[in-house]
This record gives C-alpha cells, structure tokens and sequence, in this order.
C-alpha cells in the first residue's frame, strides 16, 4: 500500500483551514488514506474552491444522508480525490431540518451537476444556485415532496399513480429541429432518452432524461439487507462489470471495519477484475464495430472473448456473476492446477487480440469515421470530471489501480495507457492498449500468486458509524463505493457511483456540431452502462394471450406488477 | 407482327422472372459469404425467399394512408422490372424499342426517387433524414453511371445498349471501358445499398431510414425491389463493360452472364464485410473523385484507346 504523504494530509488540513470563514473545520482520519472534514455548509463552497483550485482535488460523488436519528440532522458529503496524493478528502456538512438548503458547487465544479440533483431527489436538501435544478433520478410520476432515501421512508411504499406526465424536457433553439433517439433504440442496450437538436444533420445541442429504472438498491443496502447479502445484490448492478462493483462493496466495508483481506484473496480479486477488463474491451470494441455498421469486427471479437468467458466459468461456476466476494476477501479460491490452462488461453486471446489491433490500426475507412470526432478536450475532461478510458484518451493519466491502489496492485503495476487527442480513435488506441495490458497483469498475478487463505476471519461485529470509500478501475472507468456503517448488521449508507455516471454528462460537449452519424458511436465510444448509472433492472415479461393493450392499459399492468412485486 | 410481339413479351418475361427469382439467391449467396468471414454458419442460402414469404403473409401496416403511398411499393419493385426488360441479360434488351441508354439511366433512378418519397410520406424524422441522405446519394452517384455509359456510347457511336454490347464483343477490351466499368462497379456498391454506402439506410443510426415505418408486405416489396435492383444493375454492369467471352448461343451467353453477375456481387458483398459505414459528407467526397476520374475514361475514348 502507499504511504500517504504526510506533507499532503498538512496541506489539505491548511487549505481547508485557510478557506472555512473562521469556522474552523473538524478534520479525523477514518483511514490512512481517507481525511474526513465536518465543514459549516455556509463554507463548503469556499473550501470546495481552495480544494479544486489549489490542490486539483478531482471530485467524486456526494452523498445525501439522513442522519436524523443520529445527529438530528441531514448530512451532505462531497468526496474528492487527489490522485497524485493517493488521498480522499471527504466534506461533510449538515444540513438542519428547518432550513433544508446547501450551497450548489456545480458552478465550480460543472461534474457536480448529476450529484446534486441526486441528493435533492433523494433525501430533499435543495442545491441552491444549481444551473440546472431539473429532476434527475426520480420517476416523473413521483410525487413533490417524498424523498425515497430518507430513513422514515419505508423501503417497499409505493406513491398514488399520476396520469399524464412527461419529462420536463427543453425546447430547442429558434431553427433547429428535434430527433429523439430513445427511450429504446437500436444501439442502445438500456433505455436513455437523448434529445438531439440538429439543423440539418448537425447537432446545435441536446437534451436528455435518463435514471428510467432505477432499482432502489441502495436504499436496500441500508434497509433490508446485510452486509453479507449485499456483494451479491452490487454483483448484480451491472452484467458486464459485477465483479467490480461487488469487490469495491467489499472493499469499502473492510476499510470501515478495519478488516485485512488476505495476500492471497487480493491476488485472486485482480486476476478476476482483469479477466472482466479483457472480455469487456472486447465486448466494447465488437459494439463498436457494430455501431458503425463494421459487423466483421463485432463477430471477430465476439468469438475471440468466448474463451474468456469459459475461463471465468471454470474458475467461478458461472460466465459472469460469479458470486464469489464476500466482506474479508473470498469465498471460492482459484484452483492451483487451473493455472497452466489460464495461461494457454491467455496466450491465444493475446495472439488473437494483437491480430485484432493490427487490422483496426491500419483500416483507413474506420479512422475516416472515429478520427477527429467526439472530442473531449482535456480541460472538459478535467471539468466534467470523467474517468476511465475516455478520460485517459483526453490525456487526463488517472486510473484507480495506480492513484489508489487495492487488491493486489500495489505488487502488479498496470502500465497506464494515454493518448491526448480526445477523439473517437483515441479511445479506441486506450481500450485496445489496456486490452493487451491486462492480459500481462493476469500473466503476472498468476505467477506472483502466494498461498495462504483467502478469506480473514472476522470475529467481531462490525462497528457502528465508520466510514469507508473504495474505488475499483472499472473497465468503463473508476467505480467508487462508500459505506458508512450502522447498527443491524447493515450499512446504514451505502453510496455506490459507477463510471458512466460521470462520463455520460461530457456527452452533450461532445456532439455539439457533429452529425446525427455521429451520435451512435460517440455515445457508444463512452461504452455507457446505464444500468450501472442507475442501479437498475430490467424485467422480462411472458404472456399467450392476445390482446390489445392501450397506453393506459400497459401502466396499469406495470403498475400491478410493481405492487406485486414489492420494491420497484 | 404477331411473332415479333410474342418474342417480345417472351424475352420481357425471362428478364422479369430472371430479375425476380434469382435476386433472392443472390441476396442468400451475399449473406453466406458475409457469414463466413464473420466465422458464423449464416442462414441457408434460400433464406430470403422465406423471409419475403413470410413478411408477405403478415397484416398490412400502414402509417398513413393515400393511394399514392399504398401504391408506392408496387411501383418501386414495377420500376425496377422495367428496367430488367430495358437491359440486356445475355441477349438483346427485350424493350430496346422503346428506350436507349437515356431511358435506362432515368428508369434506374426512379427507384431511389421513390423511396425517398415513401420516406418522406411516412412522416418520421428518421424516414426524413433517411430520405434526404438517399437524395444526396443519388445525387452524387448518378453522374458516374452516367458518365460509365456515356463513354461506351462515345465510342460505339450509339446510344442503344445492344449497340454498345456489340460494339464492346466485336473490338475487345479498352482502357476507357475498363475506367468506366469500375466507376460503375464504385456506383453499384451505393446504388445497392452495401456498405461502407448503406448511409441511407443505416440501421444503427435511423432505423432503417426511408423504410422505417414499412412492414409486412409493403416491406417485403421494399426488400424484394432492392434486392432486383442490385441484380438489375449487376447485369447492366457485366453486360456493358465485361460482355466476354460471347459465343452467340443464347443459353450459353445467359449462363455466362450470371456467372459473371454472381461473382461481380461476390465482390460487393465482400466490399461490405470489411468496411463500416461511412458519413454521407465522407461518401458524397467520395463519389465526387470518382466522378472525376471517370471523365478520364472519357478523355481515352476521345483518343481512341
């Protein structure tokens, strides 16, 4: 592990110390790499600025915490990263009942927009000053005034139906005409609705209305289930990424109870988020083909991932969702004498995917259409706060396995894959770059693996009120986790954010004066996981008898089903 | 007279029925080979006359009404069997009467003029933007299957096919006909509707584009129409430009040629599978070198070669 540099830790004190209004902000360290501020809210936005500006503190998430039957009090947090510090800085600030309002930083940091709208949707603290106060993650038949993560809110309450409403949508400019792509879409795999305004075939500006499905997980992380369930539950956020999100869980609880997972459990936990990096990049750049019609490199890299996904099946028992984390490390250890077999599928996958890059590096007509388009400036990149490859792409060098390191990579480096042009292309360069990267560290981490166990024995419970953030490098980007633990054997707030959070709001940057052509591949250029973003599920429904539904009809059905069926 | 209306509608007929039931196979032996470059197994080669069947056999759709739109997929897949019969399929255009090289050049446009209609009417954005690209790639394309012809023209002195197919058996390969037979091959791969030139279509973009709104029978018209459309124009190509070997023996010419085609739309399938789409700006660039390079062809016609 990296040691924290203590100069760092004295600077941010000063810096937040200089900027808190004679206020002076209570600093404790719930980590060796977590510095945790109780800030008065009339400074947050003051420190927020010193953070941002002199230290290029790169913001995070919030988190909105009803903190009522503790403190009497809401809770905001703004969680940042200095990344060149391995440091997380947590601000924390109550906001009182009575007065329900904290001041907006989006001016200052334009990737605090979606966050701010989620903890005004969801425990009702009001972002004043915020450009842009539309509902974000609530459904638009929801009523005013219910705030579903408030602890007196009960996890299954379903509200009365409204009839009739509709996304609070912007109109577009004088001139230019409106082309919807979505809800559903061919190249969309989950539902997000983009506006796009275009004259003619080029885009002058969008709109958009996501958070469609979202699941509530969080909120029954904190209400209903235990810490043990829940790996299971994150595993379940996303299809392609699960590993990741249930081993950032994981990771975040043991840092707050101060548990050491094993050498060996590390080890396994980075040759199987490795393993998810390789098969999803080659998810990714099969889809990318697609989008743009190329189906040669969607069916060429699909085949080449199946292996992939059979190693991961013989190693857990499942393709995906393997189910294999549990708090304190794992539960399912990587057989030793699969070892020679991992490493014979490694080398033809790498023989394969180096194949791959040769033909895309030099296929004329596929940078004809990514070069030059969907660009991310690096200072939008830094603005919005993206992470990941698109990140990496717009020349921004963050990666969570370097800044913060967990698992087993403080003893395997990744290399960090840059490019600085921003575009399509780049992005396309990073994923096949950390492609072939990722097969080196599976390589590496199995041959460095030690034996031992490969879970810690925890024989106390858990304590209440400590806090714990962890990260985990997404293929799609950085994946944070916070969890500040409670009573019951449960968190009492679980925060997850999930890459494409961040990264999906550089979007609209980026298809400004494009073409409709472009918009597919430039979104898709993200690799945007919605479920991820939204904590959502899908449901799929059977039925034989034929009938005509009506609008009306089907609400009432999915209405039906949602009674039924408990929490939505 | 009465014998010459009867050979007539009798060579009129094989060109229709040539054009309709063999488009389907051609389509089936495109998607074969695309499926194995993919390292997939793909649908049966027949697959596509039981795609036609059974969109046939679906209720009819429509998302708007008006005789001219409920009429609009007939006259697409009519235009183009018009255009079979004005053609040349290893023997002598059965219609050549009725229309030379001009007549030709405006029938095989109307298809596209059509759809772009049919988009247009159905009144979606996509089928809008679809349409609006279809006109910017006729516009682009029409000039090089114009320029293509009008060089065999210049140089058999005639603006009747059979003239020029003649004229080409007769003195052999040249270096302005070989220009023009490729301008015209580039052409066909976006008169076709393959990739990298299925802009108007485009799927992953808009749906589909001018025929996003068709289902059913209408569709399966569409589809059937597009298909002979390809063929059609596959024909036009190895008549015109590779009319060799010619033995003068009417089968033997017939099954020559569809050889010649089968293989001339094996390369544009493969064309396809290598390529992703390109923007209609990247595409009508494109089109618009090719159309000057093929004025070469016509400079070599002028000297002689």
């Amino acid at each position: 592990m990296h040691i924290v540099d203590q100069a760092a830790i004295t600077r941010v004190k000063e810096v937040a110390a200089a900027r808190s209004n004679g206020a002076p902000s209570a600093a404790t360290q719930p980590h060796a790499d977590t510095l945790h501020f109780a800030v008065d809210k009339r400074a947050m936005r003051s420190v927020v600025e010193g953070l941002v500006n002199e230290l290029q503190a790169r913001f995070m998430i919030s988190v909105g915490t009803d903190k009522r039957p503790i403190t009497g009090d809401f809770a905001i947090l703004h969680l940042f990263s200095l990344d060149a510090d391995h440091l997380y800085v947590l601000l924390e600030s109550p906001v009182s009942e009575k007065d329900l309002r904290i001041e907006s930083i989006t001016q200052l940091v334009p990737g605090a927009n979606w966050a701010e709208r989620e903890f005004r949707d969801a425990v009702g603290v009001h972002p004043e000053g915020h450009p842009d106060p539309r509902r974000l993650l609530l459904a638009d038949d929801w009523p005013e005034g219910v705030y579903p993560y408030r602890k007196d809110f009960p996890y299954n309450y379903q509200p009365p139906p409204v009839e009739n409403v509709r996304p609070q949508m912007r109109e577009p400019p004088a001139g230019a005409s409106v082309v919807p792509m979505g809800p559903f879409f061919p190249v969309l795999e989950e539902p997000s609705y983009w506006r796009l305004f275009v004259e003619g075939e080029t885009i002058v500006g969008c709109d958009t209305r996501l958070f469609y499905n979202h699941r509530g997980i969080e909120k029954l992380g904190d209400s209903v289930l235990t810490y043990n369930e829940i790996p299971y539950v994150a595993e379940r956020i996303c299809g392609i990424c699960g590993f990741i999100h249930s081993t950032c869980y994981c990771q975040s609880v043991e840092k707050a109870a101060g548990i050491e997972a094993p050498r060996r459990g590390r080890y396994i936990r980075t040759i199987m988020l490795e393993l998810e990096r390789i098969h999803s990049h080659l998810l990714w750049l099969g889809i990318a083909g697609h989008i743009i019609g190329f189906e040669t490199v969607l069916m060429q890299t699909w085949r080449i991932r199946e292996p992939v996904m059979w190693l991961c099946e013989e190693i857990s028992g499942n393709r995906k969702t393997y189910g294999m984390n549990t708090v304190g490390g794992l539960r399912r250890d990587l057989q030793n004498q699969m070892k020679p077999k991992l490493m014979e599928t490694l080398r033809e996958v790498e023989k394969e995917a180096i194949a791959v890059r040769n033909a895309i590096v030099g296929d004329t007509t596929l940078q004809a259409r990514t070069k030059g388009v969907g660009v991310l400036t690096n200072e939008w990149a830094k603005k919005i706060c993206a992470v990941g490859p698109p990140a990496r792409a717009s020349g921004v060098a963050i990666d969570a396995r370097i800044d913060h390191p967990y698992a087993a990579y403080d003893e395997v480096v990744p290399q960090i894959v840059t490019q600085d042009a921003g575009d399509i292309w780049a992005r396309v360069l990073v994923r096949v770059g950390e492609l072939l990267e990722s097969i080196r560290l599976v390589r590496e981490a199995l041959s460095a693996i030690p034996d031992g166990p490969i879970c810690a024995e925890i024989k106390e419970e858990i304590p209440a009120d400590r806090l714990g953030v962890s990260v985990v490098e997404a293929p799609r980007g950085e994946a944070v986790h916070f969890v500040m633990t409670g009573g019951e054997n449960r968190p009492y707030r679980w925060r997850v954010r999930a890459p494409t959070y961040p990264n999906l709001q550089a979007l609209p940057a980026m298809v400004l004066n494009e073409t409709i052509a472009d918009v597919p591949i430039t979104l898709g250029s993200l690799d945007p996981c919605f479920s991820c973003t939204e904590r959502l599920e899908t449901v799929d429904r059977r039925t034989n008898k034929i009938r005509i539904y009506s609008g009306a009809d089907l609400l009432e059905i999915s209405r039906g089903k949602g009674r039924r069926g408990g929490a939505s | 007279m009465m014998a010459w209306f009867g050979w007539v509608l009798l060579s009129c007929l094989l060109n229709v029925m040539l054009a309709l039931f063999l488009s389907p196979l051609c389509e089936g032996i495109m998607r074969k080979l695309r499926a194995a470059i993919h390292s997939r197994i793909g649908p049966p080669i027949t697959q596509p006359y039981w795609d036609l069947l059974k969109l046939l056999g679906k209720e009819n759709l429509r998302s708007t009404g008006g005789v001219v739109y409920s009429t609009l997929p007939a006259l697409t897949l009519g235009s183009l069997l018009l255009l079979a019969a004005l053609i040349p399929m290893g023997t002598t255009p059965p219609l050549a009467f009725a229309g030379d090289m001009i007549v030709v050049l405006y029938v095989a446009s109307m298809s596209s003029v059509l759809i772009m209609l049919v988009g247009f009417a159905s009144g979606s954005p996509y089928a809008s933007i679809g349409s609006s690209r279809e006109m910017m790639m006729l516009l682009s394309v029409e000039p090089i299957l114009a320029i293509a012809l009008l060089v065999g023209a210049f140089k058999a002195k005639t603006l009747a096919l059979a003239g020029i197919v003649n004229w080409q058996v007769q003195n052999g390969p040249s270096i302005s006909m070989a220009i023009g037979g490729v301008a015209f091959f580039l052409a066909l791969q976006a008169q076709a509707g393959r990739l990298p030139f299925d802009i108007a279509e485009a799927d992953q973009e808009i749906m589909g584009g001018p025929l996003v709104e068709q289902s059913g029978p209408r569709l399966a018209i569409f589809r059937w129409a597009l298909w002979t459309k390809q063929l059609v124009l596959a024909f036009l190509l190895v008549q015109v430009f590779l009319p060799w070997p010619h033995f003068g023996i009417q089968l033997a010419d017939l099954i020559t040629t569809i050889v010649k085609v089968v293989v001339v739309l094996t390369l544009v399938a493969l064309i396809e599978v290598v390529n992703p789409r390109l923007r209609v700006d990247q595409a009508m660039g494109y089109f618009m070198r090719v159309a000057f390079s093929s004025l070469a062809a016509l400079a070599f016609a002028v000297i002689g070669k």
